[in-house]
């Protein structure tokens, strides 16, 4: 019998940091973001996009926005453009 | 029941405060310098001359030779506003402001303090001021609030119950509808003129001619959109003045007192340690006028180098020399701790405990084992940077347990 050493210990218990989680988010036509779970968004400070990973089976296709809310709290969300605008698993909060 | 407060022209009766006689008068708001020559707000008596807001100059100067163009004042306009959202606020209502001269707030909770709906919206008209000839409106929705608010006359208060909001709708003008002038005029074009007839044509037909906007304005008509009030947090009332013995231009110097302002206010009690998450910056201008920008900061913080870099950029914005400079807190943050990075730590990062030494690298070891020892295995994990160039940010780094 083989012990499992540590790296191979800590490799199998290591998980992703800042992972996407899902927001609720109202848009407007245009896709850009009018209330983020449920406050109403006051500015839209800059908006990207990443495209990445097409050449394999999970292509990555998102629209960042970095907003600020009524409240005054700044937060990152992005839509995640592969699964069609008014999905509602389409949109997640990250940070960017 | 959702109230909305209306004070028709706010922007030229707060630049008008000054010189209440022009009031009567046939005067109307100037065109900002550089912009469309388009007269803004007009007077009651401009307005019996056929002068009407958004008309081109000329043709309001034909129209009316003797009109009086009143210089636009932001700032000032901005403050009254700002003046009367704190009386209502202390009055009990909270406020959801839109625009100066407009805000919503629901009567709910305060219609059993004052006795009533009625009681509760004639104490928002008195803290609002008869001044400032303000119109109250409450309906179940916020359109039809918005609605009764335009129709009511100075110093009412009108309330639409639910069950006839679509017929009192019905009879009003389009132009109450939130649309580009250029769907009014396609409208009316097409024989539409009163929100009861557009509430009549069919939805998917109106989405199709006027678009999302079209078709959104539609279920306005309709009585169909139900919104809800978000009041705003009340504003902090944090701010410092410096008025210069002339008038300045120069931005060394601006910039060397927008430091000192921003050192006072540092300075200022009133903000019990919590950083500030959004700025504004006013200044007087030579001749009279004011000017006004907004900072909402990436992240909050009293980092006086930080936040001059993001106020002194917007000083160059300053159309002409100031008298006065201000600089106002729009909000604090809610906290007055900042975690900062636990560098070094292993020994070859950063020198974040190099004042310690070894003793605080110890104490750290002997507090993570604690925290071993009472969440058990895994409780404590090292960032490991995989792929710190990803775009991607969840591919940058792994979160792994830290067993030693």
């Amino acid at each position: 019998m083989v012990a499992h050493t540590r790296s191979a210990r800590a490799a199998r218990a290591a998980r992703r940091l800042n992972q996407p989680r899902p927001a609720l988010v109202e848009a407007h036509a245009d896709g850009l973001p009018r209330r983020v779970n449920r406050q109403e968004v006051a500015v839209v400070r800059e908006e990207w996009r990443v495209v990445d990973r097409w050449w394999t089976d999970e292509p990555v296709h998102r629209r960042y926005f970095d907003i600020v809310l009524e409240t005054g709290e700044h937060t990152v969300v992005y839509h995640d453009d592969d699964t069609g605008w008014n999905g509602s698993g389409s949109w997640f909060t990250q940070r960017a | 029941m959702l109230a909305a407060v209306v004070i028709p022209a706010f922007d030229l009766r707060a630049a008008l405060r000054p010189r209440p006689r022009l009031q009567s008068a046939p005067a109307a708001l100037a065109p900002l310098p550089g912009k469309d020559q388009l007269v803004g707000s007009v007077t009651g008596a401009a307005e019996a001359k056929g002068v009407r807001p958004g008309m081109r100059l000329g043709e309001a100067l034909a129209m009316c030779p003797e009109l009086v163009l009143v210089e636009q004042d932001p700032a000032t306009a901005e403050q009254a506003w700002e003046e009367i959202l704190r009386r209502l606020e202390d009055a009990g209502f909270g406020v959801e402001p839109v625009e100066p001269g407009l805000c919503y707030f629901d009567a709910k909770g305060v219609e059993r303090l004052y006795g009533g709906l009625e009681p509760a919206l004639k104490r928002a008209l008195a803290a609002v001021g008869t001044a400032w000839e303000p119109r109250v409106g409450a309906a179940e929705r916020r359109f039809a609030a918005l609605a009764a608010a335009n129709v009511a006359r100075p110093g009412q208060a009108l309330i639409v119950s639910d069950d006839r909001a679509r017929s009192f709708l019905a009879p009003l003008p389009l132009q109450l509808l939130p649309l580009e002038r250029e769907r009014y005029e396609e409208l009316e074009e097409l024989g539409v003129r009163t929100i009861g007839q557009l509430a009549g044509l069919p939805g998917n037909a109106v989405a199709e001619r006027l678009g999302p906007a079209g078709r959104r304005a539609w279920s306005l008509a309709r009585g169909e959109e139900h919104g809800r009030i978000a009041p705003r947090k009340p504003a902090t009332a944090i701010h410092e003045t410096l008025e210069f013995p002339e008038a300045v231009g120069n931005e060394l110097t601006l910039r060397r007192g927008l430091g000192v302002l921003l050192d006072r206010l540092l300075a200022r009690p009133e903000r019990a340690g919590r950083p500030p998450r959004k700025l504004a910056v006013w200044a007087r201008l030579v001749g009279g006028a004011s000017w006004r920008r907004t900072v909402t900061l990436r992240e909050p913080t009293t980092d006086p180098a930080r936040l001059r870099a993001a106020l002194g950029a917007k000083l160059l914005e300053l159309p002409a020399p100031a008298l006065k400079l201000r600089l106002e807190v729009g909000e604090l943050a809610e906290y007055t701790g900042e975690q900062l990075e636990l560098n070094g730590v292993d020994g070859h990062g950063g020198d974040g405990f190099s004042a310690e030494g070894e003793a605080g690298r110890a104490r750290l070891r002997e507090g993570l084992r604690q925290v071993r020892a009472a969440v058990g295995a895994g409780g404590v994990s090292t960032v490991v940077e995989v792929a710190p160039w990803s775009r991607i940010p969840e591919a940058r780094a792994l979160l792994v347990p830290r067993d030693d």
